[in-house]
């Protein structure tokens, strides 16, 4: 009787559960298909890449430069996010210092502000210092993440102090233990926090398309969102677009799976 | 510990302060938050009060409350609320629901529950704009979700440029975005609940339909308190999704039907470079959402 149950279930969920993604498969699909065959259901051995080449070629686009634009975006605030927060997060679980208290406080505070107050300011300040249509107008203020810190913080909290004292004893710097011995231990934390910050980066679209206007600069998001238009007739291959921009994320969420559902839930729970 | 061994410690560390080393490892946030939030932050509230212009910053005059006044008089912001109020009371209460049901699911004894967790959560980590590039090809006259529309008595019509449908369009895509994390949220909250709990009731002869509704739903009440206000503040913060329908001249296409808080300071801020008149609706943005954070602190404060 369970066991009857449950298959109905499975069965019940895998419908649903394909309605639910046919938006994605319909791109997927869709991208290897000739344009006469779209919305008709075309056997295997007609399927073909062409699309995707046709796409990154693009005579009127140089999309190779803004998935360029795109990889060093994420890259550095990635880098600065792992160093910054994970030091600050350090600090705040094992280290004494006066004022930790309120630091700890504006962690919060800024937590619980939505960010679109600063975006008239900082474009502001990105103007004046010429930093539009820049690749530092893209990263510099987003090289920390409060939700980050807190998230590192709560990590290292749950790691034992006597680490700490047994590698000092062994004549560790409070530097040296920090390099040597806690972050190669706080890798699961980092690495939750890699595959956040690498998905709300590659997928941002408010600050660049605010901050760069210059067709050349771009990133995918932007460009892909100021092109779509002009390939609605041709559906194949801005869904071979899609497609190629969601795969990094879908791989990369495909490996680290657990690390970012753990990541998703604590940071969401707690924030 | 063994009194020696920390009597050896204390002689080892004496007057050996960690005071250096935080302020090298807090140094680098604080800076960052400094020039980039806090500064930014301050900026905003002071802007709001001024006639300031993009073109003539240093121009920039103190005319008090005029800004304020002059935007919750306009009807174009009026709109913009209620198209915003709109969409939370839609879509909180649909990603509420679906997301409970979805994990409530996942989280039974079935065949491959892996894999279905991992295919609600794929909408959530697709980028909103190409979820958005894709729904308008699949929404757009003739197309596939266009015609099968039709079966509940739609229009076979381009949903994102039809004046009725666009905010129909925007919701949906939206809600679907959105539904995967809830779910993860409420999965983390199912787990936590004791199994002791379900053991304890089948041995009183409560079904399953009764252990539902007398312990997974009242133990997943501030669960469910979360994901309601981070729904409502998340509905709040659409953008993207908009962006995506009005490429072509103001926010908010078609006829102004999807316009919302965000792109309303969007349009005076940036667009049209209104320094001051933007900030103004940025901060009543602002206050908005805390005054719903602060609702949801203090009825969860009430709650413990």
């Amino acid at each position: 009787m369970a066991q009857k149950k449950n298959i109905f279930l499975t069965i019940l969920l895998s419908l649903f559960a394909i309605a639910f993604i046919l938006p994605l498969l319909y791109a997927l699909y869709t991208s290897f298909l000739k344009l006469s065959d779209i919305n008709k259901l075309v056997p295997f051995h007609k399927w073909t890449f062409e699309s995707y080449a046709k796409f990154w070629k693009d005579p009127n686009y140089n999309i190779p430069r803004w998935f360029f634009n795109t990889v060093i975006m994420t890259g550095i605030t990635i880098l600065g996010n792992v160093i910054i927060n994970s030091m600050a997060g350090y600090a705040l679980s094992k280290l004494n210092f006066p004022g930790k208290s309120i630091i700890f406080f504006i962690i919060v505070a800024t937590m619980t502000i939505p960010y679109q107050i600063i975006l008239i300011p900082v474009y502001v300040t990105m103007s004046k210092l010429g930093w539009l249509n820049t690749m530092l107008s893209l990263t510099v203020p987003y090289l920390y993440q409060c939700i980050y810190v807190f998230m590192m913080k709560q990590f290292f909290s749950s790691i034992p102090n006597e680490l700490i004292e047994a590698a000092r004893i062994d004549g560790l710097s409070k530097v040296g233990v920090f390099f040597r011995i806690m972050l190669p231990l706080s890798k699961p934390g980092i690495i939750s926090m890699v595959i956040l910050n690498f998905t709300s980066t590659w997928n941002a679209y408010l600050v660049p398309s605010t901050m760069v206007t210059q067709k050349e600069k771009f990133v995918l998001m932007v460009g892909l969102n100021s092109v779509k238009d002009q390939f609605f007739d041709r559906t194949n291959v801005i869904m071979a677009g899609v497609v190629l921009i969601t795969l990094p994320v879908i791989i990369l969420f495909a490996i680290f799976q657990k690390q970012y559902i753990e990541g998703v839930a604590t940071s969401g729970l707690k924030g | 510990m063994v009194p020696g061994q920390s009597n050896v410690k204390r002689r080892l560390f004496r007057n050996d302060s960690d005071i250096p080393t935080a302020v090298l490892f807090i140094f680098p946030f604080l800076a960052l938050w400094f020039i980039w939030f806090f500064l930014p932050f301050l900026q905003s509230f002071i802007r709001s009060f001024q006639n300031a212009n993009f073109i003539a910053l240093d121009q920039a005059k103190f005319v008090g409350l005029e800004n304020y006044i002059n935007i919750l008089k306009d009807k174009a912001f009026l709109d913009a609320l209620w198209h915003s109020v709109t969409i939370v009371i839609i879509a909180v209460p649909v990603i509420t629901l679906l997301s409970l049901l979805i994990a409530l699911a996942v989280n039974q004894n079935i065949l491959g529950k892996g894999f279905f967790r991992t295919v609600y959560v794929l909408p959530y980590i697709t980028s909103p704009i190409a979820a958005a590039t894709v729904f308008m090809v699949l929404f757009r006259k003739d197309q596939p979700l266009a015609q099968f529309m039709t079966l509940f008595g739609f229009e076979n019509t381009t949903w994102f440029s039809n004046v009725d449908l666009a905010m129909a369009f925007v919701i949906i895509l939206f809600v679907w975005g959105q539904v995967g994390f809830f779910m993860i949220i409420y999965l983390a909250g199912i787990q936590d609940i004791p199994k002791e709990l379900y053991e304890a009731a089948t041995v009183d002869g409560a079904n399953r339909i009764r252990q539902f509704f007398s312990i997974t739903l009242p133990t997943l009440k501030p669960v469910t308190f979360f994901v309601v206000t981070v729904a409502t503040i998340y509905s709040f913060q659409i953008y993207d999704q908009v962006a995506a329908i009005s490429r072509y001249g103001v926010l908010g296409q078609p006829a102004g039907r999807t316009t919302t808080l965000i792109t309303y300071f969007m349009q005076y801020g940036i667009r049209y470079m209104e320094i001051g008149y933007g900030s103004a609706a940025v901060v009543i943005f602002t206050l908005i959402i805390l005054v719903i954070t602060f609702i949801q602190k203090l009825l969860l404060g009430k709650e413990e």
